[in-house]
């Protein structure tokens, strides 16, 4: 039986083949300094209103893709205590922004493996025997196993949510897409800092009927896979 | 001590141009069930004497490395507990009884985080030392070795451990493909058996160093002592 969610510029999946075996929702980078009360974007004094917008409907798609058994995976940006896997502009151009990465914050080590401010926040934290992918870089796949753990779940479909919509959801959507992964973003389930950026990010997967793969809310994905 | 920038190391097929400052000791899979008695490699059937004779060349090359002040890399075989990093095929190959996840002599058989899996005592790294770990018998397949390697400027590795023929092999043959120059002390590398471990060094120095060069760790150790 095909099945597909109501989405735009087509019926996601392309070939209606959408089954919890062959699905994953990764959701990405939902951490304490980037959109947690007391992290660090907060105590720098940002609006986190953007970022903490996509929470509660991850919190539906997760109670929903759970309920019905889809695969679910986490992602976390962050880097070695050592830093040995930093690469040096990026260090320089986080101190410059007075957010040093290894430096102290309100949370710990600012970026570092194993500090508070790096973990997902409580609201999302993920469940026992579901994946989490720790990266250095803004893809998920770059310096990861999780390209090995989609193949050997035999995964397809990877439906999107998290931040920064045009940072590393896009990244990791792009690089899924060169892989082969069939991709879906959650519109309301991600989020961005900049809400021009966020507009965008979303347009640029529509062009070209579907360059990077589909878009649709987060009520259309629960109809869908909870039928 | 100062060294020199470049050094000529005697090695097969000829000499290796030695360049400390971006190279790094990358030391494979001296883990307590591949080495120790009553681990895993011995239950078996596997005579661990025949890798335990690296530990030593090993532990005076580190010494002397971490004395230089130069980056050292160790490297540990293993999966997620949950073992969703596991390939079926290789999950069941060998048709053994125990296999990896099963409970062996020292914990869950190569899973991350048990006694077995760790690094052995004697070669146990410092928290400055970068621990990579690997699903694979190569070190770079679906690790973060290659970001390291390029953010720190390292351009050339000494390869030990074990075992010669499997993971000293992969990664070296992984390493080559990706422009690193590698550089293998026969000594310091051992394989249960006794065969694959001469193969497999013959393998890497063949055709001109068609992988990499070949040398014993007392050549390095003289020039940083």
């Amino acid at each position: 039986m095909k099945r597909t969610v109501a989405a735009d510029p087509y019926p996601w999946p392309y070939n209606g083949d959408l089954r919890p075996e062959n699905t994953v929702v990764l959701v990405i980078d939902m951490q304490t300094d980037f959109c947690g009360v007391g992290g660090y974007v907060d105590k720098m004094g940002y609006d986190l209103s953007l970022t903490r917008a996509p929470i509660e409907p991850i919190k539906k798609v997760l109670a929903a893709a759970r309920a019905a058994g889809f695969h679910i995976m986490h992602t976390r940006e962050g880097h070695r205590p050592d830093l040995a896997d930093l690469p040096e502009n990026k260090r320089w151009r986080s101190q410059r922004i007075g957010a040093g990465i290894g430096d102290a914050g309100p949370c710990g080590r600012i970026l570092i493996r194993g500090e508070p401010g790096w973990d997902i926040i409580p609201e999302l934290a993920p469940l026992p025997g579901e994946a989490v992918i720790d990266k250095p870089g803004k893809g998920s796949f770059y310096a990861t196993d999780l390209d090995m753990l989609l193949r050997r779940r035999q995964i397809q479909n990877i439906a999107l949510a998290g931040i920064t919509t045009d940072v590393c959801v896009h990244t990791t959507m792009r690089e899924a897409n060169d892989r082969g992964y069939e991709c879906l973003m959650l519109s309301d389930c991600t989020g961005a800092t900049d809400v021009g950026n966020y507009r965008a990010a979303l347009k640029m997967i529509k062009m070209q009927g579907g360059v990077f793969g589909a878009v649709a809310d987060s009520a259309a994905f629960i109809q869908a896979i909870s039928k | 001590m100062q060294l020199p920038p470049t050094i000529p190391i005697e090695a097969e097929p000829y000499p290796f141009e030695w360049t400390p400052a971006k190279c790094a000791l990358l030391i494979i899979d001296m883990q307590r069930d591949f080495l120790e008695p009553g681990g895993f490699g011995e239950m078996l059937g596997n005579d661990v004497s025949q890798l335990r004779r690296t530990i030593e060349p090993n532990r005076r090359l580190l010494a002397a490395w971490r004395k230089a002040g130069l980056t050292v890399i160790h490297t540990r075989e293993g999966h997620r507990p949950d073992l969703t990093d596991l390939p079926p095929a290789k999950k069941i190959r060998g048709r053994g009884t125990t296999c990896i996840g099963d409970v062996g002599p020292m914990g869950r058989i190569l899973v991350r985080g048990e006694v077995g899996h760790d690094i052995i005592p004697e070669l146990y790294p410092l928290p400055s030392e970068p621990i990579i770990d690997k699903p694979g018998k190569g070190a770079f397949y679906a690790t973060d070795l290659q970001s390291i390697l390029q953010h720190q400027g390292l351009t050339q590795l000494v390869v030990t451990g074990v075992t010669t023929e499997v993971c000293v092999n992969t990664t070296v043959r992984e390493a080559n493909d990706r422009g690193y120059d590698c550089l293998v002390p026969e000594d310091c590398v051992g394989s249960y058996f006794p065969h694959f471990q001469e193969m497999g060094l013959n393998m890497i120095k063949a055709q001109g160093g068609i992988f990499g060069w070949v040398t014993h760790s007392d050549r390095l150790v003289s020039v940083l002592s």
